[in-house]
């Protein structure tokens, strides 16, 4: 079980022409991933989701909040002793042809991690090579043909499946998976996202999606907590299906109204939610954070800042003063 | 800025980089390029003034004319000249140690003036070859090897070359490269390179260009004056693209192809970059490709859809009925592949396999036939036939003998009606 409070962040520019400018990235988050669970972090890019993945990940500071994992508030302990516990917290990158070195064979980029393992556990040299074969077979591989190739020799959805084989040999409690799948060839996207699926089912990891494609995040698991993050503040969050079929913040209908259309096959919401503007990285900090380019505003929202919470006749919670369902998603067609 | 992509052309091998091979290759070139040099000279001459008998051939230097050239058919944009073009028998191969390898083989396709046609294809399946193939702007270690881009007001693409070729570029056809931000020049401001973009192409009142600029910018909802005074680091994603487009339309082209519009920018701003797409499309009056990986935007914005797979079209048509109900196996899969919002998430799966590179793509027969579950003998050994249904064209062995399954049993229920008992019922229904 890994909760975060009150998370924040503040990145302030540094050099000449931007110094002291500062961009609030994370705005006090909370969050809860049970064990074997399944989260998703949607927003556009500037929302700070990749920031909070990253910090869950142990990989970035935060200024403020907590983050416990099993129960263990890590702010009690020296930086070393965090070690252990952020390193059953795996993070798989956006790009698989930068995350793996192209010099070393996918024998050596499995075995590295392993053979660590094996000295400090009194384990042979015959565990490490059967493992690494054990964890190819896992995610979907060939281990004969994989093992002797280097990363340039396999296709984008091979080295995604390696780099999880090898986030897998340390028996992670969480995989973190930033946009894992927006480069990879759309006919085996799904095939990416079914194996996390799977690890989760399997091994009872725990995964945290983050993506701008509200769509994936469905196909990690209908149980899954969906989290609308936007700029660095969660506006709504509530459970995947619901918060798809149902959603009440106008910043979520936007996201959902922005997902194209397959004409034909499908026919658009009856009430699409387009933004007035574009993101602005300014700091229009009073308010409502997304008052700016709500269609919906009113003078409430501009000097009154909503804090996410439940409300009636909904399961979800949300941070909007006029939270209301409209209908955005695309229906299939001829069952609207 | 628009003789270079910023794609590479796909490298096959890694072992292209060893001295040893990259000699031969560029001996080669440099022949293929004296080659190219001469064609331009023999065709410089006719091809000048067969352009001087085009409205806005004379203008060519100022604005071109806002009137249809005689001869192309008027279409539903009075007084503006949406281009057609027709691509025919195209190939294109990348010369590789393994040999000259086809990225793109046998297409055919029409662009119909004003509409916009939609390119999807998987990484290797040779979309993005096909779209520099339009501005005759294929890369060494590739070379047009085949066919005609034909296109109205200009002629054969790929047998233009010089000062034709990169006058034709930017004038005729607009090109907005994939990641706009790597197309741009970091060091100057985009108002700047503007201004260069005017000069290399001679445009007589460079005041009228910045004008023209800005109106472009407003109109795609951007302050046009502060934008050109920006340099690339200072736009976000979607400005960019949008300056991306503005650069590709400035100049007056009416043929303009997009690749990869909205890859790496979040949904929000591809939203609007698409609907800036379509309104700009049909306010100036274009005919424009969009090449993408993402079936949605095509269904998004495209009237006609070429699905590319393995350097072919596999099936093409109009998008709504495509769409609805696709024929080829691999649309099939390709769209059933798609995680959606609504709907079972049980129905939706991968395609089995993996898409095929440069040098994996069968020499003979179907290209898709390793991942298809509608394999058959003949797949191995022959091309599938083309089966046109209307503006519908589907490239399949399985699709060529269920219509042929069909058109025989109506050819036996017409033939024997009433004697057949087998086929005559449906012989009455059809």
């Amino acid at each position: 079980m890994i909760t975060g409070q009150g998370i924040t962040k503040t990145f302030r520019q540094r050099g000449s022409v931007l110094a002291g400018r500062e961009v609030k990235a994370l705005r006090g988050v909370d969050f809860a991933i049970k064990k074997g669970g399944a989260a998703s972090f949607i927003g556009e890019s500037g929302s700070g989701k990749t920031t909070l993945g990253r910090i869950i990940a142990g990989l970035e500071s935060h200024d403020a909040g907590e983050i416990t994992i099993d129960g263990t508030p890590m702010s009690s302990l020296r930086p070393k002793q965090r070690q252990p516990y952020f390193r059953r917290i795996q993070l798989i990158h956006q790009d698989p042809y930068s995350a793996l070195n192209p010099t070393r064979t996918v024998h050596q980029t499995l075995n590295a991690p392993l053979d660590l393992r094996a000295k400090g556990t009194g384990r042979s040299r015959s565990w490490v090579e059967g493992r690494a074969e054990e964890l190819l077979e896992l995610v979907g591989l060939d281990p004969g043909y994989v093992l002797p190739r280097y990363p340039h020799q396999l296709s984008g959805g091979m080295r995604q499946r390696v780099v999880i084989a090898r986030a897998l040999t340390v028996d992670p409690e969480m995989l973190v998976a930033d946009e894992a799948v927006s480069m990879i060839d759309v006919s085996l996207r799904l095939g990416i996202l079914a194996l996390l699926k799977d690890l989760r089912e399997r091994l009872g990891v725990s995964v945290l999606f983050i993506t701008h494609d509200v769509a994936t995040a469905r196909y990690i698991g209908e149980d899954g907590e969906l989290y609308v993050i936007y700029r660095g503040q969660v506006v709504e969050r509530g459970h995947v299906e619901t918060i798809i079929s149902d959603p009440v913040h106008p910043y979520t209908q936007s996201l959902l109204s922005a997902i194209p259309v397959l004409r034909g096959l499908e026919q658009p919401g009856e009430e699409p939610v387009v933004p007035t503007e574009a993101l602005d990285e300014g700091n229009h900090d009073a308010g409502c954070l997304f008052a700016r380019r709500c269609p919906f505003r009113t003078g409430r929202c501009e000097s009154e800042h909503p804090v996410l919470g439940h409300a009636e006749g909904t399961s979800q919670e949300h941070a909007c003063f006029h939270p209301r369902r409209r209908s955005v998603v695309a229906m299939p067609a001829g069952r609207a | 800025m628009f003789l270079f992509p910023t794609k590479k052309a796909p490298a096959p091998e890694r072992e292209a980089s060893s001295p040893e091979r990259t000699s031969l290759p560029e001996r080669s070139e440099r022949s293929e390029r004296s080659e190219r040099s001469g064609r331009p000279e023999e065709l410089g001459g006719p091809e000048r003034s067969g352009r001087s008998e085009q409205p806005g051939g004379p203008e060519r230097s100022g604005r071109p004319a806002e009137v249809s050239p005689p001869g192309e058919p008027e279409k539903a944009f009075p007084g503006k000249k949406a281009p057609g073009v027709r691509v025919s028998g195209l190939s294109v191969v990348y010369r590789t140690p393994a040999g000259e390898l086809p990225a793109v083989r046998g297409i055919d396709l029409e662009l119909v003036p004003g509409t916009i046609t939609g390119v999807v294809g998987e990484s290797g399946s040779g979309k993005s070859t096909l779209a520099l193939s339009l501005l005759n702007a294929v890369q060494p270690p590739g070379r047009i090897s085949a066919g005609s881009v034909e296109i109205d007001g200009l002629g054969d693409v790929v047998r233009l070359g010089g000062d034709a070729l990169r006058k034709a570029r930017g004038r005729h056809i607009g090109y907005v490269f994939q990641a706009a931000q790597n197309s741009l020049n970091p060091l100057k401001t985009v108002g700047k390179q503007l201004l260069d973009l005017g000069r290399s192409h001679e445009v007589d009142d460079l005041r009228e260009l910045v004008r023209d600029a800005k109106e472009l910018l407003g109109r795609m909802g951007m302050d046009g004056a502060r934008v050109l005074d920006s340099h690339q680091h200072e736009l976000s994603g979607g400005m960019r693209q949008r300056v991306g487009i503005m650069l590709a339309l400035v100049l007056n082209a009416h043929l303009v192809v997009l690749d990869e519009p909205t890859t790496a920018l979040d949904m929000i701003t591809q939203a609007t970059i698409l609907r800036i797409i379509r309104e700009v499309h049909e306010e100036r009056g274009l005919t424009t490709l969009v090449i993408t990986h993402d079936l949605g935007v095509v269904a998004e914005v495209a009237d006609r859809l070429a699905v590319m797979y393995g350097g072919r079209v596999v099936e093409q048509g109009p998008t709504m009925e495509v769409l609805g109900a696709p024929r080829h196996p691999y649309t099939q899969g390709l769209i059933r592949a798609i995680p959606r919002l609504v709907g079972d998430i049980g129905e939706a799966r991968a395609l089995p396999g993996r898409p095929p590179t440069l040098g994996t793509i069968p020499a003979r027969g179907c290209v898709f036939r390793e991942r298809c579950h509608l394999r058959m003998a003949v797949c191995e050994t022959e091309e599938p036939p083309a089966i046109s249904r209307g503006e519908w064209i589907v490239a399949c062995h399985a699709v060529a003998a269920e219509a042929e399954a069909e058109g025989g049993r109506r050819r036996v229920a017409a033939g024997t009606q009433g004697s057949a008992k087998a086929h005559g019922a449906k012989g009455e229904q059809g």
